[in-house]
């Protein structure tokens, strides 16, 4: 028996996944889950694949019902998770009885948490992804009372030995310090800024309230200078392009940046400091360091062992139980280009 | 300076790298036409690859951005590809066999900075010393090719009409560019198919609606295909408002 998933109230929650891949060849920005290394994490904990839809609670609280038993896992952010009026753990498989309340709570550290359920949900796509995109008007909103269709049979997943600390599954936790650091690594323009670069990593940045999933705005300063004045061609930017637009704040684009624009990249943020910034609320001060393309990408395969060990941990538990966890064979995600191509759906999920 | 980025020459392209994740290919052929159809293809050859390695490939005017996985993917495999990629691409074939032809209506801005259809017109007379006429004659001449898609999705990105000099973007962005928008920057010109931030000059408003989010391409027109625009009153307006727009039936 397939449930739902009733909204009680989730002002700033939405219905998301890793990204719309076949977004950006259309001049459509990837959005998706701000910390992918959170979501993915909550994914993997209840046996999904994941990409799967999960739901994002930003900044503020948030309170759900399901009709059927089901299996949750909130990552992210510490904030307080508690499943019929009783405090539990975050990080880890959680079962949920049918007419329950999961309440995420008192967001402390961080700014997003992200909530998956065995079985995902059944929603509505846009290129393949549901991740929501404001600017083209196509949005899961999250309001009061709507029901969210439950995609496979959650029950046999919901379980009592869950909770019990008879899997240690041991989930590296990110923590956000005081002082966050992010990596850049040298943009392709930057050049344009004579020599003005090495500003970044002199003094700490911070977080400013005109922030959102589009970009991050810091200030502090001084800002290195762009001394080229030529208007450029638009071109398109990755996700993560540092730029020193007119004023006196740096932007960093975030997964729902414009795909094309017309101002030099100076740096581009690593991947792993991208989930760092996702979790960076308004006044968060930031320390910028750079590194070298290399080192990034061995940062991010760092980050993703520690995913694929969690699957099989994940995998193992689960079938301890006697429960076919629908995990993916291998990294998920990997969207080929192929237009039309319906790769990036994992072929274990239904 | 060399620039420290770049990983590798062609001899039609330039390979630079843009973060971790991703290389952006730039032509150099000499030609802006040539360089346009060289990013291009190579999108649409990574497009139909049976291939796990890329992640997506946005071509614009003269480049295309690649993005990939580092995590499961070296750059070296990456680079041999797209070196194999660019040496068979053909630098003289048409984008599209039968590009079509999309007839825009504009209701144009005047000297008014507070006209609501092309609140920038005044803006863009400044800069560039000519009458509203003599701009509106100039962006409505010439029948421009659709070089990419834009942000904030599906804008028909072209090269704009000539006006003698290049129109610099807005100092400080607007939060709310209508859609339908008919917009200049530097020397492009695109229409708005959504409302968005945007900090080109809006000279104009369309009333023909671009997007539809149940077609698998989002808007009617791609890459390759034509635009034109030409004036009309605030009459046409009403009476073509929410229309779709659509590529003209060629008898």
């Amino acid at each position: 028996m397939t449930g739902t998933l009733i909204v009680e109230a989730a002002p700033m929650a939405i219905i998301t996944d890793l990204g719309r891949t076949r977004g950006p060849r259309f001049g459509l920005p990837a959005n998706g889950a701000l910390d992918q290394y959170s979501a993915r994490v909550a994914n993997i904990l209840v046996g999904n694949a994941e990409h799967d839809p999960l739901i994002e609670v930003t900044a503020s609280d948030a309170r759900f019902t399901v009709t059927a038993d089901a299996l949750v896992s909130v990552t992210g952010a510490d904030a307080e998770l508690r499943i019929g009026g009783e405090l539990k753990p975050m990080w880890e498989p959680v079962t949920v009885r049918a007419g329950q309340t999961i309440s995420v709570s008192d967001i402390t550290a961080g700014l997003r948490c992200y909530l998956a359920l065995h079985g995902s949900f059944e929603v509505e796509r846009l290129l393949d992804s549901c991740a929501p995109d404001p600017a083209m008007g196509f949005s899961s909103a999250l309001i009061a009372g709507a029901s969210v269709p439950l995609r496979r049979s959650a029950g046999a997943a919901a379980n009592d030995h869950w909770g019990h600390s008879l899997f240690n599954l041991r989930v590296l936790r990110p923590h956000i310090g005081e002082v966050a650091q992010v990596d850049v690594i040298d943009g392709p323009d930057i050049a344009e800024f004579s020599g003005t670069a090495d500003r970044l990593f002199q003094d700490t940045f911070t977080v400013t309230d005109k922030s959102n999933h589009v970009g991050l705005r810091l200030s502090g300063g001084p800002l290195p200078v762009r001394t080229s004045r030529t208007e450029k061609l638009s071109r398109a930017v990755p996700i993560g392009a540092l730029e020193v637009p007119p004023g006196d704040e740096l932007l960093i684009l975030h997964r729902g940046r414009g795909v094309t624009a017309g101002y030099p990249v100076l740096g581009v943020v690593t991947s792993t400091s991208l989930d760092v910034l996702g979790q960076a609320r308004p006044g968060q001060r930031i320390s910028l360091r750079r590194i070298d393309a290399e080192q990034a990408i061995s940062h991010a395969r760092a980050w993703r062992a520690e995913l694929s060990a969690l699957r099989e941990r994940v995998a193992l538990a689960f079938s301890s139980l006697g429960l076919a966890a629908h995990l993916p064979s291998g990294s998920a995600h990997r969207a080929t280009a192929g237009a039309g191509a319906v790769a990036s759906r994992d072929p274990t999920s239904r | 300076m060399t620039r420290p980025a770049l990983l590798q020459t062609h001899p039609h392209a330039d390979l630079v790298r843009v973060g971790e994740n991703a290389v952006r290919i730039t032509g150099r052929t000499g030609d802006a036409e040539k360089d346009w159809r060289l990013a291009h293809a190579v999108s649409a050859q990574l497009h139909t690859r049976e291939s796990v390695t890329y992640v997506s490939a946005v071509p614009t005017y003269e480049s295309v951005l690649i993005e990939f996985d580092a995590t499961t993917t070296d750059l070296g495999e990456v680079l041999e590809d797209l070196e194999d990629v660019l040496d068979h691409v053909h630098l003289d074939l048409p984008l599209r066999p039968q590009p079509r032809t999309f007839q825009v209506p504009v209701l144009y801005g005047d000297d008014d900075p507070e006209n609501p259809y092309g609140p920038h017109m005044s803006r863009v007379m400044k800069i560039t010393g000519l009458g509203a006429q003599e701009i509106i004659a100039r962006h409505s001449e010439p029948t421009y090719t659709i070089r990419c898609l834009g942000a904030p999705g599906g804008s028909p990105m072209v090269y704009g009409p000539d006006l003698g000099v290049p129109i610099p973007r807005l100092r400080s962005p607007l939060t709310r560019v209508p859609q339908g928008a008919v917009s200049l920057a530097g020397l492009q010109a695109t229409i708005a198919p959504t409302v968005a931030p945007g900090g080109w000059s809006v000279i104009g408003r369309t009333p023909l609606q671009q997007l539809d989010l149940d077609d698998e391409h989002l808007v009617p027109y791609q890459p390759g295909d034509f635009l034109s625009f030409h004036p009309i009153d605030a009459d046409a307006f009403l009476e073509l408002e929410g229309r779709r727009m659509e590529a003209e039936v060629l008898p």
